[in-house]
């Protein structure tokens, strides 16, 4: 259990989504009880929301907006939440400003948002409705869910580096899987006749662990193949289509594993 | 008495002020109304499209998750209330939520602070922090983070747009968490006050 001084002073952290689970779950009742600190917790939640917004936008594909709407035709909604004996009480006293009635129903307990949560599950599954149907359409499934399972390992580590040349790239892995995956982003489209590769090196050398191109925003993601060895660093060179048995230019990127 | 900002967030999106507000649009979508929601979805998804990819890189896992946010704005539209807060504020906290907890999901278990952690996350701090200078486009944004110390803002930056949590921010920055949290805090009450939050 977090000391209580400390426990105010997480707000910043509770509304960068900084926090672990249990921590949240402490803070969060702490804010319940202080009048104070949820007025404190909506300010920052709202400067928080500003950060959002200097994020640059990017445009989904139109794909994702027939998957989405095609899921909502097929999901109902949440009831409206009944008139609890919070607002009612807000509703005849009237004694909070805007700011504090925000923070109030904004932060309501753990217990509720899970009572929310479970009513939802339990109509989707009461009707029928399998919300994940429309997901399943999605390409690049395959990279999705493996990169999901490097997620899931125990000793799961993400590590993020720039590209020689603009873009970067983050790479996550498993030890203990042996695995590894690329999520580069901003990379330079190569012409015809190039491809990027993938490379394992250790003291040995370098050993290939295949070939990406990149979309039209430098993005892409990729599982490299063969086994990751403890240690391993990994490398992308720009190399002849089809890719090369060893690199024959200066890597772009470079990640560490150790 | 608090207030809290009031700036038309529609203007931000669409360069104009339209006659129909977010707002009125979630209202209307949660009366069950498919065709609001779709207009809703085309004023805001670049906006959370934007923050999520920022946040997971990721870009198949980026629109998984796009989806579920805009299911759960969907589902829950019914328990918004515009007195408490613009559309696109609702939406965008939504967001960060969700799209760090796509970061987390699969990390419950590990002890994020091992000394693994800090030896493996502090060579790519100066790379992070680069990118993430480059990433903040509002200009107002942008001078109101240069009256941070350079620790809070760093930490508010890798929090809110790296996604890492306090231990993660604690190993690549090399200070204590308790000193993370404290600089959290005083640099999201900087910038609350730098941008107006609060009059």
């Amino acid at each position: 259990m977090t000391p209580r001084d400390e426990l105010q002073a997480s707000t910043g952290a509770y509304v960068l989504n900084a926090l672990s689970d249990a921590e949240r779950t402490d803070v969060e009742r702490e804010i319940a009880g202080s009048e104070q600190l949820r007025a404190e917790a909506t300010e920052l939640a709202d400067t928080a929301v500003e950060l959002g917004l200097s994020v640059a936008p990017v445009e989904p594909p139109a794909s994702l907006r027939d998957s989405i709407l095609a899921a909502v035709a097929a999901t109902p909604q949440l009831p409206a939440p009944p008139l609890g004996p919070d607002e009612s009480e807000h509703e005849l006293a009237r004694p909070a400003g805007p700011a504090e009635l925000k923070a109030r129903s904004r932060w309501r307990t753990p217990l509720a948002r899970l009572g929310a949560v479970a009513a939802a599950i339990a109509l989707i599954v009461s009707l029928g409705f399998t919300v994940r149907a429309g997901l399943q359409a999605q390409t690049d499934m395959t990279t999705a869910s493996q990169i999901n399972q490097i997620q899931a390992a125990d000793d799961y580590q993400r590590l993020t580096v720039d590209a020689t040349g603009g873009g970067s790239a983050t790479l996550v892995w498993s030890v203990s899987l042996q695995q590894s995956a690329l999520l580069v982003d901003g990379l330079k489209g190569l012409p015809a006749g190039s491809t990027y590769e993938l490379w394992y090196i250790d003291s040995d050398g370098a050993t290939p662990a295949g070939t990406f191109d990149v979309g039209d925003g430098g993005d892409h993601s990729v599982v490299l193949a063969g086994d990751m060895g403890l240690g391993d660093t990994v490398g992308v060179t720009v190399e002849p289509a089809g890719g090369s048995t060893r690199p024959t230019t200066d890597p772009i990127i470079l990640v560490q594993t150790a | 008495m608090l207030r809290t900002v009031t700036r038309n967030y529609d203007d931000d999106v669409d360069g104009i002020t339209p006659a129909v507000t977010s707002e009125d649009l979630l209202g209307r979508v949660a009366l069950g109304d498919q065709a609001a929601f779709a207009q809703l979805y085309d004023r805001t998804a670049s906006r959370v499209f934007g923050l999520v990819k920022r946040l997971l890189r990721d870009h198949a896992q980026s629109e998984e998750v796009t989806q579920e946010i805009f299911l759960e704005i969907w589902q829950n539209a019914t328990r918004y209330e515009p007195a408490k807060g613009g559309a696109i504020s609702w939406m965008l906290t939504m967001t960060h939520r969700r799209a760090v907890d796509r970061i987390r999901a699969s990390q419950a278990s590990r002890d994020r602070d091992t000394r693994i952690g800090i030896r493996d996350f502090a060579p790519e701090f100066d790379s992070v922090a680069e990118n993430v200078e480059i990433q903040i486009e509002s200009e107002r944004v942008k001078e109101a983070m240069k009256r941070l110390t350079e620790l809070q803002r760093q930490a508010v930056q890798l929090a809110y747009f790296g996604g890492y949590s306090h231990s993660e921010v604690s190993a690549m920055l090399k200070v204590p968490i308790g000193t993370v949290k404290t600089r959290l805090r005083d640099g999201m009450i900087r910038l609350r006050d730098e941008l107006g939050v609060v009059s």
